[in-house]
């Protein structure tokens, strides 16, 4: 069983590692504005989680007795705009919700078209292959002509990116793993409903989930990519430091908020793709 | 392939064509052609360029080069980046596959980069490298580590264990197993991974690009035909991006057919 | 008395799991030198798992087991196995899967090749060697699987059900091979089936056991003459032990 007890323990004695070798770099390089100590990124931290007071006061309170104020251009613009941690992460994870919540159902509808028909498959296969190789993020000047600098012209790509990597996985799970059980079915009589819904989408089940997690995995991605360009709230325009997409990046980019940005994404993706993973032991509970 | 299949494949290519041009010739005179740019109205655009105006844009980017060239460096960039990514993330995730205590040790970053969507880390790149080639190859490398990292994980621990004890009872050591079994074995999941991790390096480097303005470069083709708009060339450079994507995934399933010739034909 | 070649005494062993399932319960057993014993026993009645032990794979929770008087310890091919699964190497072609083992001992290629040549000989395959295993049938492939143990001149030779998923025809072939190759070389064979007759028709002896948790159940001595042939099948003697043995089980 020392096996098993190693494992935690490895991961805390890692983890450790992880944030003593940043610390030691970080004090090693003494450029603040490069590999930001860990003491200005708690403070970043704070500064970002709550909106500032409405008289715009000094964005560092109570930190007297720091030698080292740590402030930037970026953490101004977003103080000045309003933007919180919080609420960036939130409207990204709204944005990601939707996305899912649209693009699985179309992906995996069309997915079970193509691997259940034939003649569905010929057709739409080779339109399939075209169009998923356009960058989901690609898309999104083409959809701004249509569509203008609206909420819709941002979450489309994220539709687009969850529903086409939602395709594959159901398509094999229906062609290669179901298909073995529907010659049995039908000669037992089933057909129609009864054999969708007892039989092929039971055994399409598990390809199906695995897909989900990198489904999860590209959302935040194209999320994320489009509030860089085209949005003025979410993850996206907090890591960039807000401000309108002709003059994304000429605000000084601040690392410290940059970190504790990276740091909130990998948070919420964890913790999605656990959910992910939770649902998917439960629904596969049945595999071999 | 099958005849009925090539037969219908070419049916869906020529229908899809055959759409759009009659969708673009009733567009002509029904969209609008108006566009709201942020502050200002541009007249006369084509939302749905007709066959014409694409051939017309399309040998003016071919005869001035722009396309080439533009071409030429973002092929590059996700070249070299996939290539160093690759490496990078194939080393390391046999390494986590095959000794547990690296894999525990490893965990943490692992984890935190697995999560950490690849376009997050742009700012923090430009910040520490500054506008230019590094950065953005930095990214796609770092992009497609992640995924190859998982990639060759899998790969070593879905080695059948028939395999491993037959091997053991043959009496072979541990970097004769690494070498001549798990090797094989792993590299056609090392190859499905990198399939991901080329589409996602064209998605990474098509947002570098948008972001970091500079001729010749795809994404910058791409927002430059946005700001004025030139749809005509807008709706190309993307054909473009969905054609290299195209040759870039072709090239690796050629590579995963190779490494996979041995593979029983599964009983069907 | 020379100490048996492999010897179980009283030896426990349960698989661990949500339902653990206890799979051998006090088993005592000895093979001899040269001896040809097969393992014969009902579906899940832990004859997979001795033969693990004895090939050092698992330890027993209790008893002991010993392979020339002293414990055994971490697989190795002094201990040929071939598993009950398929596990012939579909990525390296038959010649390469039969000097695998010979790779492992560091033995240099020309040393290789002869050795190769002679194992591929033995089961007549020397016209397959640069064939992938995917162009083999089940049967071919399982004797590349015996002639790869074969190759490292282990004394042990631990078998598990090879012929279990062959068709009936093909498996007598088997065992004629398996038995024209035993008739030369006449290594310790440890041989699993729940076949009685591939049992009467292989072995110096036979050691039933009892469904789970195994123990053994009644031996049988096969006093058979060799070499052995379809005749023999339907010979008096072959008939009487038969029917013994079913009635055993």
């Amino acid at each position: 069983m020392r096996a098993v007890a190693q494992r935690p323990l490895l991961w805390i004695v890692s983890l450790a590692t992880l944030i003593a070798a940043y610390a030691v770099v970080a004090s090693v390089l003494q450029r603040p504005d490069v590999i930001p100590p860990a003491s200005d990124i708690v403070e970043t931290f704070r500064a970002l989680v709550a909106a500032p007071p409405p008289e715009g006061a000094a964005p560092m309170e109570g930190h007297e007795g720091h030698h080292h104020h740590h402030s930037s251009d970026q953490i101004e613009t977003l103080q000045q705009e309003r933007v919180t941690l919080p609420a960036s992460l939130g409207i990204s994870t709204l944005r990601v919700l939707f996305g899912l919540a649209v693009g699985l159902p179309l992906g995996i509808l069309i997915g079970l078209w193509m691997g259940a028909s034939r003649r569905a498959d010929d057709y739409l296969h080779p339109i399939f292959v075209l169009v998923r190789s356009i960058p989901p993020l690609a898309l999104i000047t083409y959809i701004m002509l249509w569509l203008g600098h609206s909420e819709a012209h941002r979450l489309i790509p994220i539709v687009y990116a969850v529903a086409t990597t939602a395709v594959i996985p159901t398509y094999h799970g229906v062609r290669d793993v179901a298909a073995k059980y529907e010659v049995a079915a039908r000669s037992l009589g089933a057909h129609g409903s009864l054999l969708w819904s007892k039989v092929l989408l039971p055994a399409a089940g598990p390809a199906v989930l695995g897909g989900l997690r990198y489904s999860i995995a590209l959302a935040w991605m194209t999320a994320v990519g489009a509030e860089m360009l085209m949005a003025d709230d979410g993850m996206g325009n907090f890591l960039v430091g807000g401000g309108m997409w002709a003059s994304r990046l000429q605000t000084r980019s601040d690392p410290a908020v940059i970190i504790v940005g990276i740091l909130a994404l990998a948070a919420a993706g964890w913790a999605m793709d656990a959910v992910a993973r939770l649902a998917t032991a439960r629904l596969t509970r049945w595999v071999r | 392939m099958p005849k009925v299949r090539l037969r219908r494949a070419l049916v869906a290519l020529l229908a899809l064509i055959a759409i759009y041009g009659i969708a673009a010739e009733i567009g002509r005179g029904r969209l609008p052609d108006r566009i709201w740019m942020g502050s200002h109205y541009v007249e006369n655009v084509q939302l749905l360029p007709t066959f014409g105006a694409l051939a017309e844009e399309g040998t003016f980017l071919l005869e001035s080069r722009i396309l080439a060239e533009s071409i030429v460096a973002s092929s590059r960039r996700v070249l070299i980046g996939v290539l160093l990514g690759s490496l990078i993330g194939i080393l390391l995730g046999l390494g986590t596959g095959w000794a547990m205590r690296f894999e525990h040790l490893a965990d943490p970053w692992v984890t935190l980069f697995r999560f950490t969507p690849a376009l997050a880390l742009l700012p923090l790149y430009v910040a520490w490298f500054g506008y230019g080639e590094t950065s953005k190859v930095l990214l796609i490398a770092t992009g497609v580590a992640v995924v190859a990292l998982l990639g060759a994980h899998q790969g070593v621990r879905g080695v059948p264990r028939a395999y491993l004890d037959a091997a053991a009872s043959l009496g072979a050591g541990k970097r004769l197993v690494f070498r001549r079994i798990v090797l094989p074995l792993a590299l056609p999941a090392i190859l499905a991974s990198l399939r991901i991790a080329i589409a996602l390096a064209w998605v990474t480097i098509v947002v570098a690009e948008l972001i970091d303005a500079k001729m010749p470069s795809l994404g910058y083709l791409l927002a430059l035909s946005g700001a004025y708009p030139r749809v005509p060339q807008m709706l190309i450079a993307l054909a473009t991006l969905a054609a290299l994507v195209l040759v870039f995934d072709f090239a690796v399933l050629l590579l995963h057919a190779r490494a996979t010739r041995w593979m029983k034909r599964t009983a069907s | 008395m020379t100490a048996p070649v492999l010897e179980a005494v009283d030896v426990s062993y349960t698989y661990p799991g949500p339902t653990p399932t206890k799979a051998l319960d006090g088993l005592s057993l000895e093979v001899k030198d040269h001896e040809f014993v097969a393992l014969l026993g009902p579906v899940g009645c832990g004859k997979t798992t001795l033969l693990r032990i004895f090939a050092g794979f698992f330890q027993p929770a209790a008893g002991t087991v010993r392979c020339g008087g002293s414990p055994i310890g971490a697989p190795g091919w002094q201990r040929g196995y071939v598993l009950q699964e398929e596990a012939i190497f579909p990525w390296m072609t038959v010649r390469e899967n039969v000097e695998f083992g010979l790779l492992a001992k560091g033995l240099d290629a020309p040393a290789r090749r002869t050795i190769g040549d002679e194992m591929l000989t033995l089961i007549g395959l020397s016209a397959f060697e640069a064939a992938y295993p995917k162009e083999l049938s089940a049967g071919m492939s399982k004797m590349v699987e015996v002639a790869r143990v074969f190759a490292t001149d282990p004394s042990i030779l631990l078998l598990d059900e090879p012929f279990g998923a062959l068709d009936a025809q093909t498996r007598t072939r088997m065992q004629d091979a398996l038995a024209g190759v035993w008739d030369r070389l006449r290594k310790t064979v440890l041989f699993v089936t729940h076949d009685a007759e591939e049992a009467l028709y292989l072995a110096d002896r036979i050691v039933v056991l009892s469904p789970r948790p195994g123990r053994v159940k009644a031996e049988f001595a096969v006093d058979i003459p060799r070499p052995r042939s379809m005749e023999t099948r339907f010979s008096a003697g072959f008939l009487t032990l038969k029917r013994r043995i079913w009635e055993t089980t």
